[in-house]
């Protein structure tokens, strides 16, 4: 099936594990405009295919790897690539985007998607180059590290070549995704597919690694003005204060200062929001001791990656969760520790936002007396991390349970009030009690406890600018405009750090002016102004030069009629998508929720704003997505976006066995 | 004494962590901004477009500091 848009390939392949048959999956330019590509495609072809009592661990769950159409385009930061399924961890539709090169080989490839159903009878790795699917034995990488499995991976492909290397993307598991630990994540170079335990669903399939090339091209729809275009998106992104300095000088882990400072740092598992010894494990002291090099994707003018030296190699640096979580957040000043066992959870190939957090949660149960599981908060302690960190992926012992993740572990033996997850997925470092906008983000996201897919407010309610962070005014309808602008970026294919360049650069690095208080102060008045631009997005029948350049972009790059209020509407109607799919695995207000620690203890004692007004907030967040009071949309809305016929389920599994196709086991 | 640290990538650009200031010279924010750039060869500009925190709590440039206080300079940040 090919197509008329730019950016492009136009062609989804099928890939049917049980069967070792490879067929075209049918997906038509109409679902290429409304859905895009990315994260919002892939709930489009999980919802088609996924029943309300499908398992995560099931023939019939897909793993679903999507680009977008910025994949290849040459805009800035459009390396992306995603990986959704239903997820183990939290039994609803997961989405993790991952860097690295992936996505950009799956093009050269003649890809925009693959899907992936059925299970192979022994373990397996994929070879797909141009047209050609390869299936071979994996028995000899079964077991491997992500590191070494990548390694070898290129040594066969190179052999293959005549000694001469072949430029290709993989994506790989480790230790983590074989044993089915419910938050192994899927590896891409030394980028991760990271969260909701895409690399157990790809361990269950049996299916250790995958790897893409070819020769084909992206085509777009008008490369002279793109190319303009995207010239003037480097500049811009490279000059501006988020994007053009603190990410590229220090990483997401130069976060950490201001989060102390706004009391912000998760700490003692969310015991507390600022962590004495946070000098010891910041992004500061790790740029100044640690860090060798940055690096970053493709295409991509930010590089927010750090290289660190561990015994003796080179390897990828912590991110501001990891410091977070396995500093303060077990109590941990040991930056160097941090750093190792952040190579260690890559090398297993496992979450280290879930793996951190349930530790916390354990260490916590421990010390209560709920769970004697030899976990504790202590300087000795930490010498048997790396011990425990192998335990989870191989589940082994006290390590076996802690694979489960903490809403499990809170379930068998108590605590749930300080199990800090929602939709059993655990929080990112940022503390909600100092960022109550956030707090809603986290509860009301759709694959679970995601400052990112919460639409993160902590942005603006700290981090970047200091609007208060205590008032709940506003803040639901920041919330669905961030959450529905990250949705249309990401369906695109781009990093959502390019989305920090959205507060123009003054307004970031003249924080005592005028204008800057003002737009603070306005924040939490605006709601009802902002409630209009969600009712009515269409209104915005333009683009917004150089600070949103997205929707230009897109019509650039495609050759869809694209503006601004119709790209902020995609980004809606995958959000909306997203939930009504997760309605039909039981999703409602009940779930949008965070643990007790957090909406009735508050974090400053005797201070009842320092706690989420979660129940409050959802009422108005509800309101301005159009579902109903118990968060399920409504026909009314799905019919406006265009999602009201879509219950009926394209392909099934049977149905695609029934065909023909090219089997190449 | 003040105690003046400093953060973010201005921290990076000047190799300086922070300094101790004696109170009878320093009255107010402006005032400290002045002493850093002086200190680390920067622009008044750059601290007085930083986050300000005073004990804990965003800060004027006006604000008036005293023996003992804590003064922060942040770089707005963002990541993921």
């Amino acid at each position: 099936m090919s197509t008329n848009y730019g950016g492009y390939m136009g062609k989804v392949m099928h890939i049917d594990l049980t069967t070792g048959r490879t067929n075209e999956y049918p997906w038509s330019d109409e679902e290429r405009r409304l859905y895009i590509g990315g994260k919002t495609m892939a709930a489009k072809i999980l919802g088609d295919n996924l029943k309300k009592d499908t398992p995560a661990f099931s023939e019939e769950n897909m793993l679903v790897i999507t680009t977008g159409p910025f994949t290849g385009s040459g805009a800035p930061s459009s390396s992306r690539f995603n990986i959704s399924t239903l997820s183990p961890q939290t039994g609803i539709l997961t989405s993790s985007n991952c860097g690295g090169n992936f996505g950009y080989y799956l093009k050269k490839a003649g890809f925009d998607a693959l899907v992936i159903s059925g299970k192979s009878p022994k373990p397996v790795w994929l070879q797909i180059h141009n047209d050609t699917f390869t299936f071979h034995d994996a028995d000899g990488l079964w077991g491997m590290h992500t590191g070494k499995v990548q390694q070898v991976l290129d040594e066969k492909l190179s052999s293959e070549n005549g000694g001469m290397a072949v430029k290709n993307g993989k994506i790989v598991i480790g230790p983590a995704g074989e044993n089915l630990v419910l938050y192994a994540s899927i590896v891409s170079n030394e980028r991760l597919a990271g969260r909701g335990g895409t690399g157990a669903v790809m361990g269950w399939k049996n299916l250790k690694a995958i790897t893409v090339s070819g020769n084909h091209q992206v085509q777009v729809y008008n490369r002279e003005k793109l190319d303009a275009l995207n010239k003037k998106w480097f500049k811009y992104l490279k000059s501006h204060p988020l994007t053009g300095d603190q990410l590229p000088r220090l990483g997401t882990a130069g976060l950490v200062s201001t989060m102390q400072m706004r009391g912000q740092l998760s700490t003692k598992n969310y015991n507390y929001g600022q962590y004495d010894d946070f000098e010891m494990v910041n992004g500061e002291t790790l740029a100044e001791e640690y860090n060798i090099v940055n690096k970053g994707c493709l295409t991509c003018p930010i590089k927010c990656a750090r290289t660190v030296e561990v015994d003796g190699k080179a390897v990828k640096g912590p991110e501001l969760e990891t410091l977070g979580l396995l500093g303060g957040g077990i109590l941990n000043n040991d930056l160097y520790s941090i750093l190792k066992w952040n190579y260690e959870l890559d090398e297993l190939g496992m979450d280290t936002i879930s793996a951190a957090s349930t530790l916390a949660y354990a260490m916590e149960a421990n010390e209560k007396g709920l769970w004697d599981n030899g976990l504790e908060f202590n300087e000795e302690n930490k010498d048997k991390m790396s011990q425990v960190w192998e335990d989870i992926a191989y589940r082994r012992g006290v390590g076996d349970e802690l694979a489960n993740g903490s809403r499990w572990c809170s379930e068998k033996y108590g605590g749930k009030e300080f199990a800090i997850h929602s939709k059993g997925m655990e929080l990112a470092a940022y503390e909600p009690r100092r960022s109550v906008g956030l707090g809603l983000g986290y509860a009301v996201s759709n694959r679970g406890g995601c400052h990112l897919n919460g639409g993160y407010m902590v942005l603006i309610e700290g981090l970047s600018l200091n609007v208060n962070s205590q008032t709940p005014h506003g803040k639901p309808d920041f919330t669905v405009i961030f959450q529905d602008l990250m949705e249309g970026v990401s369906s695109c294919g781009q990093c959502l750090f390019t989305t920090y360049a959205f507060f123009p650069p003054p307004l970031i690095s003249h924080p005592h002016s005028w204008y800057t208080r003002l737009f603070c102060k306005a924040v939490p008045v605006l709601g009802p102004v902002l409630r209009l631009l969600n009712k009515f997005p269409g209104m915005v029948c333009f683009h917004l030069p150089l600070i949103f350049n997205q929707s230009k972009a897109l019509h650039l790059v495609t050759g869809m009629p694209v503006t601004f209020g119709s790209f902020f509407k995609a980004g809606k109607r995958g959000y909306t998508l997203e939930r009504h799919i997760n309605s039909r695995f039981g999703i409602s207000r009940k779930d949008d929720s965070l643990p007790s620690r957090l909406t009735d203890v508050p974090q400053v004692e005797g201070d009842e704003s320092t706690k989420v007004p979660l129940e409050r907030m959802k009422n108005v967040y509800y309101h301005a997505r159009g579902w109903s009071d118990d968060g399920i949309p409504t026909p009314k809305t799905l019919r406006k976006l265009g999602l009201d016929k879509l219950d009926s389920y394209k392909v099934t599994c049977e149905e695609f066995r029934s065909s023909s196709g090219g089997a190449s086991r | 004494m003040i105690k003046i640290k400093l953060f973010g990538s201005l921290r990076l650009k000047t190799g300086c962590k922070g300094l101790e200031a004696d109170s009878q010279n320093i009255k107010t924010v402006k005032e400290a901004c002045a002493l850093m750039a002086e200190a680390t060869g920067m622009t008044l500009a750059e601290y007085k477009n930083c986050v300000i925190m005073l004990n804990g709590k965003q800060a004027k440039i006006s604000a008036k500091v005293s023996d003992g206080d804590e003064l922060v300079f942040l770089a707005p940040s963002g990541g993921g």
